[in-house]
C-alpha cells in the first residue's frame, strides 16, 4: 500500500500530464478526484464525495455574487460605458509626458471599482484604450504592459471576486478583506504611475504629449462635462459599497444593487439594447458555469486531499524537513505559488492551492486578511505570468494585430517586477493592508 | 452515421435550448434577493429568500452549463494544444474526454442516489424554512445528464473529425 504523501503525489502528477493534453480543466481535475475517492474509499461511499461538494458550493452564500459581478463587467464593457472616462483622461492627461498611459491606469481603477474580475478592463483598455495610444505612437510593448497591470487591479480594488473565493476557504469576513485591498491597490496603481512617468521623462519617446493646439481645440464646457462622466463609476461605486459598511445589505444584495445601478445606468446613456442585455446574460452565462464547475472539481480534489491529511505532508516539508523559519515559509509559499500559477488556469490554482496553503497559514501565526491581501497580488502576478497566464491570453484575444504574442510576453516583465516590489512592500509593512480594516471596524 | 448525426443535433439542441432558458434565472435571483432585503428592512422578512437563491444560483450553473461547454468557455491549458492542428487536437479530445465522462458519471451515480434518499425519506434542508431537498437534487441530476449528453456528443464530433469524416453540422456557440 502506498502512503498519503506519494497518493497525493501521484494525483498531482496525473492531474498535470492530462492537463498538458489539452482536456477541459474541470474535467481532468474532476477524474483524477473521483478515480481516487472510489480508488481509496469505495467500499465506503468514496462514489459520493463528487456530488456532496455541491452541497458545500450551495452553502457559499456570497458565491452569489459571482454571477453579479461577471454580469456587471459585461454590462460595462458590452454598453461601451466607459468611453466618456476614456475621453476625459485623454482630455485631462493628454499634456503630461506617458500622460495618457498614466490615465488609462486611472481608468483601470475606476473600472476596477465597479467589477470583480480583471476581463472588463481587459476588454475595455484593449479595445478603447489600446488602439488610441498605438494611434498616438505610444510604445506598442510599454502601453500592451500597462492595460494588463491596469486590468490586473480588478481583483484587489474592491469589489474583488478572487477575494470572495479566498474569504470562503480561510472563513474570512469578505468586507474586511475588501477594505484591506483599497490601499494596495491605490499604492500599486500609485506605482505603476511612477513607473510610466519615470520611464517617459527618461525617453519621452514612449509616451508623447498630445498637441497643444488639438487639446485648445476641446471648448472648456466639454472638458468640465467629460470631468462629470467620472463621477459615474464613484456613483456605482458608492451604491454598492454605502448600504454594505453600514450594515444595511449583505455582500450578496449589494453586488445585485451594483450590477442594477451599471443596467441602470447603460439604460440613461442610451446604451443599453436588447441585443446587448442578451450578450451579457449570454456572457455572463458561460464564465459564471466554467467558474461554477472548475469550483466543483477542485473541491473534490481538495476533499481527496484532505482524506488524505496532505496538509499535514506539506507542513512537514516546510517546518520539519527543510527547518526553515516562518518567513522563509511565507515567502516560499509565494514563490511555488507563482510559479505553479504561471501552470494552471486561475481559479483551479485558487481553489486547489488555497485549501493546502491557509492551514499553513494560520499554523504560522499570520494575519489571515493580510495573507488575502498577499493571495490575491500573487494571484495578479500569476495572471500576467507567461506561459500561461489568464490575461496574457486575454490579450491575445483583444489587441490589434499589429501588436505580436512576442510583444505582449515581454510587455508584462517590468509590471511584474512592480508587484513583485509592492508585493514585498506589504509583507515587510503589513499595516498598508491592515490598517484601513482595523480602523473602519466594519463586520 | 445518419443516426450519430441525429443524436448529436438532438443532444446539442437539447443543451442549447435548456441553457438559454436557464440564463435568464440570473434576474430571477436578482429578484429574489432583492425581495429578501426589501423584506428585511420592513418588517416581515421572508424566511425563503436566502435558500431559494442558493437554490437557483445551483439550478442556473447546473442547467446553465451543458450550453456553456457547447459554447467552448471551459478553460484548456493550452501550452501543447494550441500548436497541434485541427485534426489532432479532435484525436487526442477523443480520447481524453473518457476523463470528463467518468467524472460526470460519477457524478450521476452520487446525485441518483442522493435523490433516491431525499425521496424516500422527505428530506428536507435544515433551517427555518424546511424545503424538501428532492426538487433541487432532480434539477441536479438533470444538470448532469445534459453535460453527459453534451460531452458524448463532443466525442462524436471528434472522432469523425480525427477520421477524415466531420459530421455535416454547423458549429454551434460563439
Amino acid at each position: 500500500m502506498m502512503g498519503a504523501a506519494e497518493i497525493a503525489l501521484l494525483m498531482f502528477g496525473t492531474m498535470l500530464m492530462l492537463m498538458l493534453t489539452g482536456q477541459r480543466m474541470f474535467g481532468v481535475i474532476g477524474f483524477v478526484a473521483v478515480v481516487a475517492s472510489i480508488w481509496l474509499w469505495g467500499e465506503r461511499g468514496g462514489y459520493d464525495l463528487a456530488f456532496s461538494q455541491a452541497f458545500k458550493v450551495m452553502g457559499w452564500f456570497p458565491l452569489i455574487s459571482l454571477p453579479m459581478f461577471i454580469f456587471m463587467g459585461y454590462v460595462l464593457s458590452e454598453s461601451r460605458l466607459a468611453d466618456d472616462l476614456y475621453r476625459m483622461f485623454h482630455v485631462w492627461f493628454g499634456p503630461v509626458p506617458g500622460g495618457l498611459a498614466i490615465g488609462t491606469i486611472v481608468l483601470m481603477v475606476l473600472i476596477s471599482a465597479m467589477n470583480g474580475l480583471s476581463v472588463a478592463g481587459m476588454a475595455i483598455g484593449a479595445t478603447i484604450a489600446l488602439p488610441e495610444l498605438l494611434k498616438r505612437a505610444y510604445d506598442k510593448r510599454m502601453v500592451t504592459g500597462v492595460i494588463q497591470a491596469g486590468a490586473s487591479l480588478g481583483i484587489l480594488i474592491p469589489p474583488s471576486v478572487v477575494m470572495v473565493l479566498y474569504a470562503m476557504i480561510a472563513r474570512q469576513p469578505v468586507s474586511q478583506l475588501w477594505i484591506a485591498g483599497i490601499i494596495p491597490g491605490l499604492m500599486m496603481a500609485g506605482l505603476f504611475i511612477s513607473y510610466i512617468w519615470i520611464r517617459c521623462r527618461i525617453n519621452p519617446a514612449l509616451g508623447p504629449t498630445i498637441p497643444a493646439e488639438e487639446l485648445a481645440a476641446v471648448p472648456r464646457a466639454e472638458k468640465y462635462r467629460l470631468l462629470l462622466a467620472g463621477l459615474l463609476p464613484l456613483a456605482i461605486f458608492a451604491a454598492m459599497m454605502i448600504p454594505f459598511v453600514m450594515g444595511y445589505t449583505r455582500l450578496v444584495e449589494s453586488s445585485v444593487i451594483g450590477a442594477l445601478a451599471a443596467v441602470t445606468a447603460s439604460i440613461f446613456k442610451g446604451r443599453m439594447t436588447w441585443a446587448v442585455l442578451e450578450t451579457c446574460t449570454v456572457r455572463t452565462l458561460a464564465i459564471s458555469c466554467m467558474f461554477l464547475w472548475i469550483i466543483l472539481a477542485a473541491l473534490a480534489f481538495g476533499a481527496v486531499f484532505d482524506g488524505l491529511r496532505a496538509v499535514d505532508f506539506v507542513r512537514a516539508l516546510f517546518v520539519e524537513d527543510l527547518g526553515l523559519n516562518r518567513w522563509h515559509i511565507l515567502i516560499l509559499m509565494q514563490l511555488s505559488f507563482i510559479i505553479m500559477g504561471a501552470f494552471l488556469d486561475d481559479t483551479a490554482m485558487l481553489v486547489i492551492v488555497a485549501p493546502l496553503y491557509v492551514p499553513i497559514v494560520r499554523m504560522l501565526e499570520f494575519d489571515l486578511i493580510w495573507y488575502g491581501v498577499l493571495y490575491t497580488i500573487t494571484c495578479q502576478i500569476a495572471y500576467m505570468t507567461p506561459p500561461f497566464g489568464y490575461n496574457l491570453f486575454l490579450m491575445r484575444a483583444m489587441a490589434p494585430p499589429e501588436v505580436t504574442l512576442a510583444d505582449i510576453y515581454r510587455s508584462v516583465a517590468p509590471f511584474v517586477a512592480v508587484m513583485v516590489l509592492g508585493l514585498a512592500l506589504i509583507m515587510a509593512f503589513p499595516q498598508i493592508a491592515l490598517w484601513l480594516p482595523q480602523t473602519l471596524n466594519v463586520r | 452515421m445518419g443516426l450519430l448525426t441525429a443524436y448529436v443535433r438532438m443532444a446539442e439542441g437539447l443543451c442549447y435550448g435548456v441553457g438559454r432558458v436557464a440564463m435568464w434565472l440570473l434576474f430571477v435571483l436578482m429578484g429574489v434577493l432583492l425581495y429578501g432585503a426589501i423584506g428585511r428592512a420592513g418588517s416581515a422578512p421572508p424566511i425563503w429568500t436566502d435558500e431559494m437563491a442558493q437554490f437557483l444560483l445551483m439550478g442556473y450553473f447546473m442547467l446553465g452549463g451543458a450550453y456553456a461547454l457547447q459554447m467552448g468557455s471551459a478553460v484548456r491549458m493550452d501550452l501543447l494544444y494550441a500548436r497541434w492542428s485541427d485534426r489532432t487536437r479532435a484525436a487526442v479530445d477523443a480520447v481524453t474526454i473518457l476523463t470528463l465522462l467518468i467524472y460526470l458519471g460519477v457524478l450521476l451515480w452520487g446525485g441518483i442516489e442522493s435523490t433516491q434518499y431525499a425521496l424516500e425519506y422527505d428530506e428536507r434542508r435544515r433551517g427555518l424554512w424546511r424545503p424538501y431537498m428532492w426538487p433541487i437534487k432532480m434539477v441536479m441530476v438533470a444538470g448532469i445528464v445534459l453535460m453527459l449528453l453534451q460531452c458524448t456528443a463532443f466525442l462524436i464530433r471528434d472522432a469523425a473529425k480525427a477520421l477524415g469524416r466531420p459530421l455535416p453540422l454547423a458549429e454551434r456557440g460563439e
